[in-house]
């Protein structure tokens, strides 16, 4: 048995339609053949209002809302559809802050660019076998931002309300 | 704590594993997706060649008025290249888009930012798109990379000491 793509609803939500062309063909090779994509924030939220999407890919920067707006929004909008949905974020941005960013607005995965068949795979893995419970406290609603949760640590507990609203205390991702 | 809202850590159920299954992916599937982008790379450079289009664009207009708004779309434009270029198999324009990206980062609106040295990064990403080096060893363009990349730490260094060092 392996893997059955063909049933995933995924969103590709990036300002350069080479690259949106490039991250679809890529999809569609791996079996996914149910692919919408996005130039800006707006067009992705008109998709991720009536489409129930299993996963999108979401570029950082962005004409008006960035990706990392946007994730706030897809997580935490009264009016989000899909709260759950896995985002992969894809971006030039690679800094350990950058990255930090994204996962305080509640990306699950980061793939910084270069993109390439396997590097799209390997997240789109990571989000199937590897999904992280999520939080919920008063500052924020997302993917666990811890990346490893360990069953027999015997340590301080040291998540608190403003450590979760302040991830510079946790591992990162 | 009384008042306090309880932090609540709650498992989704797995609709993505539900839906696609176990297993993995077959080596042939993984070739396949390759082989999809292998396609592509014809078009490649004219890709990036639209992309460099649009920084010029950009660098004209803030060149015709350098304004908070003309510096934000050219560091746009830069950054989408610096991705693109990476993707696209133009390393050292992605180096030099990089470089760029630093100088006209938003921590340094407001700054007289040196107009010769932001046309130095377009001119060198022109060269090495119309020479079509792939190479991310062509010493030349090393050399022209390694150079604007000094340029830019020393400007920040007397400038913007706080974001020197910082990565675009």
């Amino acid at each position: 048995m392996s893997y059955q793509f063909n049933s995933l609803k995924v969103l590709v939500v990036d300002d350069n339609a080479h690259m949106r062309s490039l991250i679809s063909r890529i999809l569609h090779a791996y079996g996914i053949y149910t692919i919408y994509d996005a130039a800006d924030a707006e067009q992705a939220w008109q998709v991720i209002s009536v489409n129930p999407l299993d996963i999108i890919l979401l570029d950082w920067v962005l004409e008006g809302m960035n990706g990392v707006e946007l994730t706030d929004k897809i997580r935490n909008a009264p009016d989000s559809p899909n709260s759950f949905v896995p985002i992969i974020m894809v971006s030039g941005y690679s800094s350990k802050e950058c990255v930090n960013a994204a996962r305080d607005a509640g990306v699950t995965e980061f793939l910084a660019k270069p993109v390439s068949a396997k590097t799209i795979l390997s997240r789109l893995i990571a989000a199937i076998e590897h999904p992280r419970p999520f939080v919920r406290t008063a500052s924020y609603f997302g993917p666990c931002r811890r990346r490893r949760i360990d069953p027999f640590y015997k340590g301080p507990e040291r998540r608190t309300e403003s450590a979760e609203g302040n991830a510079s205390t946790l591992d990162a991702a | 704590m009384a008042g306090k809202k309880p932090i609540e850590i709650f498992m989704p159920p797995n609709m993505l594993k539900a839906k696609v299954g176990s297993g993995g992916l077959s080596s042939s599937v993984i070739k396949k997706a390759e082989a999809s982008i292998e396609e592509l790379r014809g078009e490649f450079a004219g890709w990036i060649a639209t992309d460099v289009n649009r920084l010029v664009e950009r660098r004209d207009s803030y060149q015709a008025q350098a304004d908070d708004h003309a510096l934000s779309n050219l560091h746009r434009a830069s950054h989408d290249l610096k991705g693109q270029a990476s993707t696209f198999e133009f390393p050292l324009i992605a180096r030099v888009a990089s470089s760029l990206c630093q100088l006209t980062d938003e921590v340094n609106h407001g700054l007289d930012l040196p107009v010769t040295l932001i046309n130095a990064h377009v001119d060198a990403i022109k060269v090495i798109m119309r020479e079509g080096i792939k190479d991310p060893s062509n010493q030349m363009a090393v050399i022209l990379a390694g150079e604007l990349e000094g340029q830019v730490s020393a400007f920040l260094e007397k400038y913007a000491p706080a974001s020197a060092g910082a990565s675009a």
